[in-house]
């Protein structure tokens, strides 16, 4: 009897001691305005008529970098709110874990923009290495959050290998459409996607602070 | 089977309440009053009471700050909370293990 309960004892010890490192803050108003933004983005920039591969690495990399700062935002604004510590130890493992994955992100980037002769066709694999590379960076921090985060990361990395295939075999033969095109393309996945999973969280997730 | 690691399982702990709050500050650094109190689903009043216990027997320390204009409660371990903690879970293990070898 006495170890029947020693055991139950560790397993709720150890339940417990891994819930506490789960981040439980609301992640429907993050998804939504990400996913606003980017279909925003996207949008801007066909009507802008951004096309060069300069233009069109510049332009995401600044658009990502409103997107996290929206992010942050939204983090602080809960924590405030619920009288919680921003960097709550939760959030450090989540941004520990998606660190590596923005930064590669980051790196294609600035190498996509870098060189003034790049032709088009190059930076059409940009869109899908981000899809793969951020797909990546949430299914990593979805091991510190509800797990929803890490089926979401892999239908990222998912429609990112999908693309990558159609942007190999269109490589060398008919050839990609217009840059201007992979605007949609960032928009649906980055924009699309987030808002379907906001809307989502909206209507799912238990009360205002919890995943 | 020997009663020895069951006599010796620390009564502070041992609380079903205090064992979850103890557990819970051994895998973060801190936590807020407000994160306890939603990871639990305790009372505010259950975790005063049970935290000021703690803080009593010196394994639980207690910071009260302001972050904005709102006031911050964490809570941390003390090394001699960890300790006591460390303990705790060794005397469950040697009671399972007692169990299992039919000591």
């Amino acid at each position: 009897m006495e170890s029947s309960w020693a055991t139950e004892s560790l397993q709720v010890i150890r339940t417990l001691m891994e819930r506490s490192a789960i981040y439980r803050r609301a992640l429907a108003p993050m998804m939504l305005l990400v996913g606003g933004l980017g279909v925003a983005a996207a949008v801007i920039a066909w009507f802008a008529g951004i096309g060069s591969p300069r233009g069109f690495a510049a332009y995401w990399l600044i658009v990502s970098v409103f997107a996290l700062a929206g992010a942050f935002l939204v983090v602080r604004r809960q924590a405030l709110m619920e009288a919680e510590p921003v960097w709550s130890a939760p959030t450090r493992r989540v941004v520990q874990a998606l660190l590596p994955a923005f930064f590669v992100g980051l790196v294609c980037g600035v190498l996509a923009a870098w060189p003034a002769w790049r032709e088009p066709l190059q930076v059409w694999w940009l869109p899908p290495i981000w899809m793969v590379l951020y797909g990546c960076a949430l299914h990593s921090a979805g091991f510190f959050m509800p797990r929803g985060i890490r089926l979401f990361g892999c239908g990222f990395i998912v429609c990112g290998c999908a693309t990558l295939a159609v942007v190999n075999a269109r490589s060398d033969a008919a050839g990609m459409p217009d840059l201007a095109n992979a605007h949609w393309l960032m928009g649906a996945a980055f924009g699309g996607l987030h808002l379907a999973y906001g809307v989502y969280l909206g209507f799912t997730e238990k009360g205002k602070n919890e995943a | 089977m020997n009663p020895g690691p069951f006599l010796q399982l620390d009564r502070v702990i041992h609380e079903k309440g205090r064992l979850a709050i103890m557990s819970l500050l051994a895998a973060s650094p801190q936590l807020s009053f407000t994160e306890m109190r939603d990871t639990l689903n305790m009372t505010d009043g259950n975790i005063t009471a049970h935290i000021r216990t703690l803080q009593e027997a010196g394994y639980v320390s207690v910071t009260k700050e302001f972050q904005g204009s709102r006031p911050l409660t964490t809570f941390a371990l003390t090394g001699r909370g960890r300790k006591a903690f460390t303990t705790y879970i060794n005397l469950l293990e040697q009671i399972v293990a007692q169990t299992k070898s039919g000591k």
